[in-house]
């Protein structure tokens, strides 16, 4: 039988397989998975990991995630509270950045696999890549260097000073952001994972202007690249739209995985990626909270309509909301699977 | 007038720049050559604002730092001119606003607040993780016909404990007729239709429309 981790290098390199590579993002579903609450299912990484082998083995996807929450990257650097919610992912509460002094007081993690904020993300990610390294693809998730910040200080603060504050404490910030994203892009890597999901929204037009984009966000992606190597490198723009940002940051990058925005336009993403490198998206998940069965496959025939012409597609979801319900996860990729075959090896 | 004009022009070009010193620079040159204070805000503010909104639905591109910068600059002028108003302005009506119970994100009720500033609507902030009973609580306080909930995640716009309570709330003191409720985040830009399912009377797509959509539901109101 074909592997994810198959699927996906057929992808990357234009081999056969039998079907595009499916990527199914449940991260809170895992504490339902196992019957918990999310606050009891996050504290622990064995049962971060036992959920996600779980139900990648009960729906049939192709990757498994080390993801807790995005708060656990602000736990590293000193919050302490989280809120959690019982039906969806918690929100960092205690900001360690409150004022312009705590920037340049703030410390940046080191050695972050031996760090104890790190210790069940690792004992998550060991388990990941001893029971499916090799046969599930191990996605691993970092911020990227414009994007760090609103969890330490806020969106409005970051927002403030990015456009309306000190340049050179926005610089420091930022360099900060840049020294951990390293350290934990290397952590994640030594420990195992495929690929590297760099999560970067204000690496997005709908989040910064496209001149602002040019003269800032992209040049922290390239440093951020040149720093970790672009080698199984996906960039995802958190949800929001990245085609227009496509072209300039591969030029500049050599980023050949593209994990398209459900508002992104796909058959416009596809264009601009082309044959020679790998689009990943599609559906919108919000969405499939309410749809029906008939409309469930009716999108996932349009988007592999638009996405699979033209040069390798993975099918992905966004970060499924926990209260979608297991049966639409299921329909949704039954009609991927149907009708996401490919020509090659077909013994499905 | 050519000189009105290119005020105009120059505070949209400073705004879509998220240059905000180059914004308050034309203003307090345009008040120094002699524009009044009311002219500047609903003369060029309000329009730039407006101009905001026609591009977004022409060409779909105005950033959320735009609309956050945009806002920030609309706030700042607006306070610093309503200090040289001949008359005090006519407040057009009131807005509870905050984020729904459980939810931390605060910028987008920042940006609405800044743009309601400028279209002379008084806001009572209730802050973060606000519980659904102080949203009505706080509006029938206020005589505010407007009830404002922002919610950046998917669990708190569809949640119990969010606008769906708030309604239930409303419905149960039959309040509905007299007190409506709008809804603005991500999920609704995910899914237009969220808003009416979790029982808001409109949604906004950005914090910008969202300083109209309220100017247009509080016009509807007096009508």
């Amino acid at each position: 039988m074909t592997t994810g981790v198959e699927r996906l290098t057929a992808a990357v390199t234009g081999k056969p397989a039998d079907r595009i590579p499916v990527f199914c993002n449940m991260f809170d579903q895992g504490a339902r998975e196992l019957n918990m609450s999310l606050k009891d299912y996050y504290s622990k990484g064995e049962y971060v990991a036992e959920a996600q082998l779980w139900m990648r083995d009960r729906f049939g996807y192709d990757n498994v995630w080390s993801v807790f929450y995005a708060g656990k990257e602000a736990e590293l650097f000193g919050s302490h509270t989280m809120r959690f919610a019982p039906d969806g992912p918690p929100n960092v509460e205690d900001f360690v950045i409150q004022s312009d002094a705590d920037i340049s007081q703030l410390e940046v993690p080191t050695n972050i696999l031996n760090h104890p904020g790190f210790q069940e993300q690792r004992t998550c990610m060991d388990i990941l890549a001893r029971e499916a390294k090799g046969k599930h693809v191990i996605c691993a998730y970092v911020t990227g260097s414009m994007s760090l910040a609103p969890l330490l200080m806020g969106m409005d603060k970051w927002m403030e000073l990015l456009f309306l504050g000190d340049p050179g404490l926005r610089e420091e910030m930022l360099a900060k952001s840049h020294e951990f994203l390293v350290e934990e892009a290397m952590a994640y890597r030594e420990l195992g994972a495929d690929l590297i999901v760099y999560t970067n929204p204000l690496g997005s037009t709908d989040f910064v202007p496209m001149k602002f984009f040019l003269e800032h966000s992209l040049p922290w992606i390239e440093k951020d690249m040149q720093a970790i190597g672009t080698e199984g490198v996906v960039y995802y723009g958190g949800g929001a739209r990245i085609n227009s940002i496509i072209d300039a940051t591969r030029e500049r990058t050599g980023i050949g995985i593209w994990y398209l925005s459900p508002l992104d336009d796909l058959a416009e993403g596809k264009r601009i990626v082309g044959a020679k490198n790998l689009t990943c998206g599609g559906i919108n998940d919000i969405k499939l909270m309410g749809w029906s069965k008939y409309e469930i496959r009716q999108e996932v025939k349009r988007l592999l309509a638009e996405g699979m012409p033209g040069g390798p597609y993975l099918f992905g979801t966004g970060m499924v909301p926990y209260n979608v319900p297991d049966e639409s996860i299921a329909i949704m990729l039954e009609a991927v699977y149907e009708h996401g075959r490919l020509n090659g090896d077909t013994s499905l | 007038m050519p000189m009105f004009d290119s005020v105009i022009e120059a505070y949209n070009h400073a705004v879509f720049d998220t240059d905000r010193d180059q914004a308050l620079e034309v203003v307090h040159n345009a008040v120094a050559a002699g524009i009044s204070p009311e002219e500047i805000v609903f003369q060029v503010v309000l329009p730039a604002m407006d101009q905001m909104i026609r591009s977004l639905e022409q060409e779909g591109g105005i950033s959320l730092a735009q609309h956050y910068v945009a806002a920030q600059i609309a706030d700042a002028v607006t306070s610093e001119m309503l200090t040289k108003f001949v008359n005090a302005p006519e407040i057009v009506g009131h807005v509870i606003m905050g984020t729904a119970e459980g939810d931390l994100h605060s910028l987008g009720k920042r940006i609405v607040t800044g743009t309601l500033k400028a279209r002379m609507i008084e806001v009572t902030d209730l802050g973060v993780n606000v519980a659904p009973e102080r949203f009505v609580e706080e509006a029938l306080a206020h005589d505010a016909p407007i009830i404002a909930i922002s919610a950046m995640m998917v669990h708190t716009a569809r949640g119990e404990r969010g606008c769906k309570r708030v309604r239930d709330i409303l419905d149960e003191q039959h309040l509905g007729g007299k007190i409506k409720i709008i809804v603005g985040g991500a999920p609704y830009r995910f899914d237009p239709d969220l808003y009416w399912s979790v029982g808001a009377d409109a949604w906004a797509e950005d914090g910008v429309s969202a300083g109209k959509v309220i100017a247009d539901m509080l016009a509807k109101e007096h009508s």
